[in-house]
């Protein structure tokens, strides 16, 4: 797995997808944060997160989407994850993160549960 | 100048205290990050105190460092560095007028007023602390319509800083809680995971990723001890471009670290490289790190490395991350606990690894297995399974392989031209190469039997001629075939049943006995034996030792007994050798018996002789009886 650390973004009227490739670690947290903050300042409150190309999240990565989540949630906003391996689900569910956020299997059904 | 009346105060204050209210409930409302709140920390702040604007900046105990939280208007500034000492005044003081400060916060606020200051010209300073922990500072501008705080304002920014304080410190608690649970669960979820990894590559992928994740790092890598070069061999690397960015380490063979040199005089030295670290790791089996090393192992300037062991407590490898990292993209040094964890995931990874490979070996030893099934397959095809009715003689043979597959070859070929061939060979070696070696020898010499050779000859010099020339294609073909240590043994006769003359050429073999029938004892081949087949290049072979043919005639009841070593060298539980003499000599008290019989008594003898000791060769005899 190359560590090419990159944030792809699509944004549609009613709702916006960041999707990551590389190490979620601070360097592209840092970077997944600001373009969250930015669509959040624009006014967006339904944004999904996929993950599909990110196999590898340590802590500080953790810290960051659970950051995104309270910024969101601050708007009464709604945060869909998508793309995530088994354990990436696992981590998600213990660390409470998925009482916050819906996980979905693709981007489409991530959507579609808005 | 505005003048506060008292309904104004008052208005203020009921303001203020439902300000209060809503940071209380900001604070226990589960928005428990910082970096989020903390814009509405200073909103209240701000709103309350009637303060033109502001900001907070908190304090990175790991490097000294402050970062901007939140600033009205907004703003962005670098991470600012502070002094320790600049750190204990701070925590000294309550409020700090900044047209006023302490003396050693002089300097502080000379160096970067202008960069904390923002758009709005910050006029006071609230150090934000819990007891003695400082945690960072809360920074006002002018105050809305009037010149200083009231005391009652004082109060309440007092009231707001410690709000604001333990904001901070209740973000980095749940932080780190937040932090030891993703470790603990990442722990504990990992072995199972990898240890189902079957193939070795993958699983040493995985126990580097997972290291990295565990301790927060931004390298890692994973070297197995080469046993038989004493080293250590990297395995895998994360990232995986880290090889080709650093200068002179373009490939995996680069990163490889001797195991013999001492480095435990290293280790007292300042000069004690990540190099020597790792290879202390191994030799002592203990987790280290290091930090900031003259050598660029892994591109990292803070390395921790754990031994990899096996279950029976062997280390095999060692397991290294670097470059640890804190929020806001800071490097941290690895910490006690972290020396535990990594200890605790070498574990694992060592039962993960240990199983990929053992994994691989039984693939391998499956894989050889088959491999030999069908070696066995094909040289059982190569040996006759019965053998022909020469007109006037009997011919018998045994071959018994020591393992699955084995190197002798024997035959008995009828030729086109007339004449019988009569072949026996050792090949060298065992196993698959042995076999293939072989069918390499025995294919030539069915091509060599095909064409001219074996026609027959009344001029006994053509015939012998014939045979060296055989031999020499032979040699060639062999030597062309296999390495150096690759070669057979070889002894050839050709039998014209009419005229009873055996034509043979010896290359390196045992010599075979003639038993004639008066019960004298004639070795074949004995004085004129060549170089065996492929050993050496056909134009070495005339200045080394030249292929010869001899030519006996053979009378009635004559025995021609060829064997391969597996016979003479056959050895007792004593460690004696059967040897020549004992053949020679069942050989003549075999006599009178038809070939068949006189194999078999052979054979007996040798195993009789063998007793409980091992088969140490293949064993091969073939049996010519003139009626």
């Amino acid at each position: 797995m190359a560590n090419k650390l990159d944030i792809q973004i699509r944004a549609e009227r009613q709702y916006a997808v960041l999707e990551t490739a590389g190490y979620l670690n601070d360097a592209l947290g840092e970077k997944l944060s600001k373009k969250a903050l930015e669509l959040i300042e624009k006014g967006y409150t339904q944004l999904v997160i996929n993950l599909d190309k990110t196999a590898l999240i340590n802590s500080i990565g953790i810290s960051i989407l659970i950051e995104i989540i309270e910024a969101l949630e601050e708007r009464e906003g709604t945060l869909n994850f998508c793309g995530l391996s088994a354990t990436q689900e696992r981590t998600f569910r213990m660390m409470a993160i998925a009482k916050y956020a819906g996980i979905f299997p693709d981007e489409k059904t991530a959507i579609a549960n808005f | 100048m505005r003048v506060s009346s008292a309904e104004e105060t008052i208005q203020r204050l009921i303001f203020s205290l439902s300000e209060l209210e809503q940071l209380g409930q900001t604070l226990i409302s589960g928005h428990s990050n910082f970096n989020v709140s903390s814009k509405t920390y200073l909103r209240i702040t701000l709103g309350t105190l009637q303060a033109s604007g502001g900001a907070i900046y908190c304090f990175h105990p790991s490097d000294n460092h402050l970062t901007l939280a939140a600033s009205t208007p907004e703003s962005e500034m670098a991470p600012i560095e502070i002094e320790q000492t600049e750190v204990e005044t701070l925590l000294e003081c309550s409020l700090i007028a900044l047209d006023t400060p302490p003396e050693p916060l002089q300097q502080f606020i000379d160096r970067n007023a202008e960069l904390m200051d923002g758009n709005v010209k910050h006029q006071l300073w609230v150090p934000l602390k819990i007891h003695d922990e400082f945690l960072g500072i809360l920074s006002l501008g002018g105050l809305f319509g009037r010149a200083k705080f009231e005391k009652w304002e004082q109060e309440l920014l007092n009231i707001l800083a410690h709000q604001i304080s333990i904001a901070i410190a209740y973000s980095r608690i749940v932080e780190g809680i937040q932090s030891e649970k993703f470790r603990l669960f990442m722990l504990a979820e990992s072995a199972p995971q990898i240890c189902q990894l079957l193939q070795p590559e993958d699983a040493a992928e995985q126990v580097v990723h997972q290291a990295v994740a565990l301790l927060d790092a931004n390298v890692g890598g994973l070297m197995l001890i080469q046993q038989a070069q004493q080293k250590l061999e990297l395995r895998y690397v994360f990232p995986p471009t880290l090889i080709s960015e650093n200068p002179g380490e373009d490939d995996k063979d680069a990163l490889s670290i001797p195991l013999d040199s001492d480095t435990s005089e290293a280790k007292e030295s300042d000069e004690r490289t990540s190099l020597d670290m790792l290879a202390g790791v191994v030799k002592e089996g203990k987790t280290d790190r290091c930090f900031t090393k003259p050598d660029n192992l892994f591109g990292g300037r803070n390395l921790m490395a754990g031994p990899i062991q096996g279950r029976d407590g062997d280390i095999l490898g060692v397991l290294v991350v670097g470059d640890k990292e804190e929020r806001g993209g800071r490097t941290a040094e690895f910490t006690d606990e972290d020396e535990v964890l990594i200890d605790s995931f070498a574990k694992q990874a060592g039962v993960a690894i240990e199983n990929a490979h053992l994994h691989q070996e039984a693939l391998e030893a499956r894989q050889l297995q088959t491999e030999m099934e069908e070696a066995r397959k094909i040289q059982e095809n190569l040996i006759p399974d019965t053998l022909p009715d020469i007109p006037g003689y009997e011919v018998a043979g045994h071959y018994e392989p020591r393992g699955p597959v084995g190197g002798d070859y024997f035959d008995c070929i009828e030729l086109v031209a007339g004449g019988w061939g009569l072949a026996i060979a050792d090949v060298s070696g065992k196993g698959m190469q042995a076999a293939l070696l072989m069918a390499t020898l025995r294919a030539g010499l069915l091509s060599e039997l095909s064409s001219a050779r074996g026609r027959e000859h009344d001029h006994t010099l053509d015939m012998k001629n014939e045979l060296i020339d055989m031999a020499m294609t032979l040699n060639s073909l062999l030597y062309v075939s296999g390495t150096e240590e690759k070669y057979a043994t070889f002894f050839y006769s050709h039998l014209n049943p009419e005229t009873d003359m055996l034509t043979t050429l010896n290359g390196g073999h045992n010599p075979p006995i003639i038993v004639k029938n008066g019960g004298s004892i004639v070795w074949l081949g004995e004085d004129v034996g060549g170089l065996p087949l492929g050993m050496f290049p056909n134009d070495m072979v005339p200045l080394i030792a030249k292929y010869e043919a001899e030519q006996t005639k053979l009378e009635s009841g004559d025995l021609v007994i060829f064997y391969t070593d597996g016979v003479t060298e056959t050895v007792n539980i004593d460690d004696e050798f059967y040897d020549e003499e004992r053949l020679e000599q069942i050989a003549k008290n075999s006599h009178g018996g038809d070939a068949p019989s006189i194999c078999n008594l052979i054979y007996e003898s040798v195993m009789d002789f063998q007793g409980d000791a091992d088969q140490f060769d293949d064993l091969t005899l073939l049996v010519l009886r003139k009626k």
